[in-house]
């Protein structure tokens, strides 16, 4: 029974007529890193709220550890360590006092991984809070929360306000995390991100799971974006093998391209290409894709704290 | 309240927009201003009215000018008193000192909470990237502030002129209009130097510090300036000196308003110069932004609220000595007027109590209301903790909500228990050192007597906290002014019983004056600890909330 870090029962919320969550079930065994994709507004900091404790379910429940989120919150608490996009600490607290303060609240800190993490977060702690960037107080958070070495990490957009040194660093500790045994539970809007770090990635969408899988089975997601300009007439692209959506405009094209991109390079290097830009799609492109634009518009429902 | 804003930037267009700052803070300082408006206002008409009821007789009035007129000590509390034998010149006394104190109280935290407050929560931010310079945002907020301080003039005035009005009372429309306007300018000269510390520091707090240790500097200055005729000259160097200068209702000297005039005016022309050499958000003077750390107190929540809350807690306990000392000094001469009637003192003397004593069981009261404002800003504190997201913390660990929240209340009870002990013990202290004639043992039934109101208080707003959070601290202030509102009526007018059942501090026996209802105070703290059990419950069963 407790094979699972996470377990949600037709969790449910609520925020007045709002329904934020919808019958999500969700598990996340042991030791996986389990990464949740969405847009704004989609749900993801009301199911990681829920799981904390911090909200109380409309309807259904869910498990830590095989302990329930709302009436065993301090034994689940115990072997949890949790990261908010907002870092919002006490303001006349140094870094150290804030580490030293929260660790003690935890009862079990990795002293020896708490020096590592301050060093490779470049973290001064003789700074008070309210002296810190926005990017700082994220490191401070994070630290704070990794130094404990708790079987499960909660991690809702930890990235947020992050340099991309940092983002590396923070994918160094993740790396660590696993190789540990622990298991992570990622929410992001940056898919590179969850590509890079997660065994299975869910997709949620207006409060409902649309899509969970692992990266192979989500690879009819990851479509390329190309867009290229010809000296000549535009080629027809649209019976190109792995090519959807061509948009042609003047003497310039853009679609998108799933699996291999070879037999597109092929007709574009025959047909005299004078200008090539590729790049992932957005997140927010792949909804499009997959969805229709009536995906996007819901209302944030994740801000309601 | 960001909403509000938000709304108001995006709603209003092109020139309307512009002056949003100036509308919001003018919203927030008028609705507070009439307030204390109100409170200022009511505190002098009482004041007056009850001169006029416990001294009708000439020879009455005499006793009174015998015994503060020329008593140095009382002298450099609140100022010289003369003119006490009429109703002008007691209530000029009685009220200025203290009411201008409260008003520059009022301009250092409404100043600070209005300009480095609304800054320091990032507020401006979202407007600053609009239309609005720094520097115009300044001069916005100081624009509204001006609108809260013509509100506050205009209600304290109103009441004051109104009470002047009846026969007994005798004050001329013009005298009371000064009186209020003394009174004011407190505000307006602290406000400003509540702006002007906002420039120069880097939280609000920090310019609160700032505008409060001038208060005060200026406090100390005048207080040695009225402790000896031939120092008299010090008081053109103190703020609260020039409103002592101003005399209203005994000899008006309209001269003291011009450094009044120009201390302001500097202060608000140094403000907004400040205001646009600086970057949004940081300080004007060099910030102390590390330290080394201090553990001692930060091994668990309760420790972390204690260091949290210890400036707040210092301020408070010196306070309530001060005040407790200056109780005690002047309970001898106090209890002398009350016990001047034959038949007082027959009803004293029948009660085993001195003249000291059965002073004190009245001036007790405001000891009552002090801790009473103690709680409220518990709950304060409390609310703030979970609405600014740094409660999640503490929660998403190995602690539960209950021991959270349980963990506060009872370290608040512990606070307004000892600052019962402080006021009892200070005033003890005072009137010991005066040989007033006030025994121990009743003090501490008294220190103890005041404690119960705040619990009572305490209790309900987190009853109100567990179940409605973002209304928690508004309804535990009007709690409380409800209740100081109807005690100070009540004194004055005749209000139906009902009514005055429905203040905390009228079911608080007067002691030492009388013995300590005990019975009385267990119910109230019953009730108290019966709604904090409730809102403890309320508390584990729903969402934490944001602002």
């Amino acid at each position: 029974m407790a094979s699972h870090a996470i377990k949600t029962f037709a969790l449910t919320k609520r925020f007045g007529d709002t329904e934020a969550l919808k019958d999500l079930d969700l598990e996340v065994s042991e030791g996986e890193v389990v990464g949740i994709l969405g847009p704004n507004g989609a749900g993801k900091t009301t199911l990681i709220r829920l799981l904390l404790g911090l909200l109380i379910p409309s309807g259904g429940r869910a498990e830590i550890f095989g302990l329930d989120c709302h009436s065993q919150t301090v034994e689940g608490h115990r072997r949890l360590a949790y990261v908010a996009g907002e870092s919002n600490l006490w303001p006349t607290l140094t870094g150290a006092e804030t580490l030293h303060l929260l660790g003690q609240v935890q009862g079990r800190v990795d002293t020896q991984y708490r020096e590592v993490l301050v060093e490779r977060f470049e973290l001064d702690v003789t700074k008070k809070v309210r002296a810190l960037s926005k990017g700082n107080r994220q490191k401070l958070s994070l630290v704070a929360a990794l130094m404990t070495r708790a079987d499960l990490l909660v991690l809702d957009e930890p990235t947020s306000g992050l340099d991309p040194l940092m983002e590396q660093a923070f994918r160094t500790c993740i790396a660590e995390a696993r190789v540990h045994g622990q298991s992570v539970l990622l929410s992001s809007h940056i898919l590179s991100e969850v590509e890079v770090l997660c065994d299975r990635i869910g997709i949620l969408r207006a409060g409902v799971l649309v899509e969970m899988g692992t990266l192979a089975e989500m690879r009819h997601l990851s479509a390329l974006t190309v867009e290229a300009t010809f000296d000549g007439a535009v080629p027809d692209l649209s019976r190109v093998p792995g090519v959807t959506m061509v948009e042609v405009l003047g003497s310039s094209v853009k679609c998108q391209v799933n699996g291999t991109v070879e037999p597109l390079l092929r007709v574009l290097a025959d047909s005299g290409v004078r200008e090539l830009l590729s790049r992932e799609p957005s997140l927010e492109e792949l909804f499009l894709a997959h969805y229709g634009s009536a995906s996007t518009g819901q209302s944030d429902a994740s801000n309601a704290r | 309240m960001l909403a509000e804003v938000q709304s108001e930037a995006s709603s209003a267009s092109g020139a309307v927009s512009s002056t949003v700052i100036a509308r919001v803070t003018a919203r927030k300082a008028v609705r507070s201003g009439f307030g204390w408006g109100l409170v200022f206002g009511f505190y002098v008409a009482t004041q007056a009215l009850a001169y006029a009821t416990s001294y009708p007789t000439v020879a009455s009035r005499e006793l009174l000018v015998q015994e503060f007129g020329s008593n140095p000590g009382v002298s450099a509390l609140v100022g010289p008193a003369t003119q006490l034998d009429t109703v002008p010149g007691y209530t000029a006394w009685k009220c200025l000192a203290v009411l201008a104190i409260t008003a520059a109280v009022w301009g250092i935290l409404s100043s600070t909470r209005l300009t480095r407050g609304e800054e320091d929560a990032g507020r401006w931010e979202l407007l600053l990237a609009g239309q609005t310079t720094r520097r115009g945002a300044a001069i916005q907020a100081l624009v509204g502030m001006a609108a809260g301080l013509v509100v506050l003039f205009i209600t304290s005035g109103v009441i004051i002129v109104a009470t002047g009005r009846r026969s007994d009372i005798g004050m001329g429309t013009s005298g009371a209009l000064f009186l209020a306007l003394a009174i004011v300018v407190g505000a307006a000269m602290f406000s400003a130097l509540g702006a002007l510390a906002g420039q120069l520091s880097s939280t609000r707090r920090q310019a609160s510090g700032y505008a409060s240790a001038l208060l005060g500097a200026s406090y100390a200055i005048r207080m040695v300036a009225d402790s000896d005729t031939s120092l008299g000259w010090l008081r053109w160097l103190s703020p609260l000196g020039w409103i002592e200068e101003l005399q209203p209702l005994t000899r008006p000297n309209p001269l003291a308003l011009v450094p009044i005039a120009v201390l302001t005016a500097a202060a608000v022309a140094l403000t907004v110069y400040l205001a646009g050499r600086r970057d949004l958000g940081a300080s004007t003077l060099p910030d102390r932004s590390s330290s080394k750390a201090h553990l001692r107190l930060l091994s668990g929540q309760a420790g972390l609220a204690l260091r949290l809350m210890r400036p707040t807690l210092v301020s408070w306990a010196a306070a309530i000595i001060a005040y407790g000392l200056l109780l005690g000094s002047i309970a001898k001469s106090g209890g002398k007027i009350m016990t001047s009637s034959p038949s007082m003192q027959l009803v004293f003397e029948r009660l085993g109590v001195t003249g000291a004593e059965a002073y004190l069981g009245f001036a007790l009261l405001v000891m009552a209301m002090a801790l009473c404002f103690v709680a409220a800003g518990q709950i304060s504190a409390t609310r703030t903790e979970e609405s600014s997201g740094r409660l999640e913390y503490l929660l998403v660990r190995p602690l539960s909500r209950t021991s959270w929240l349980g963990c506060r209340v009872a370290l608040a009870t512990g606070i307004l228990v000892a600052g019962g002990l402080l006021a009892g013990l200070s005033t003890w202290a005072g009137a010991a050192a005066n040989h007033a004639g006030v025994r121990f043992s009743p003090m501490i039934g008294a220190s103890m007597n005041v404690v119960p109101p705040a619990l009572l208080l305490l209790g309900v707003g987190v009853a109100v906290y567990g179940a409605l959070p973002r209304v928690a601290v508004s309804v535990t202030y009007a709690v409380l002014v409800w209740s100081l509102l109807v005690e100070i009526t009540s004194g004055v007018v005749n209000v139906n019983h009902w009514m005055i059942d429905t203040s905390m501090f009228h079911q608080m026996a007067a002691a030492p004056s009388v013995p300590v209802d005990w019975t009385t105070n267990a119910v109230m703290v019953a009730i108290g600890a019966l709604s904090a059990l409730l809102g403890l419950a309320a508390f584990a069963r729903r969402d934490l909330k944001g602002e």
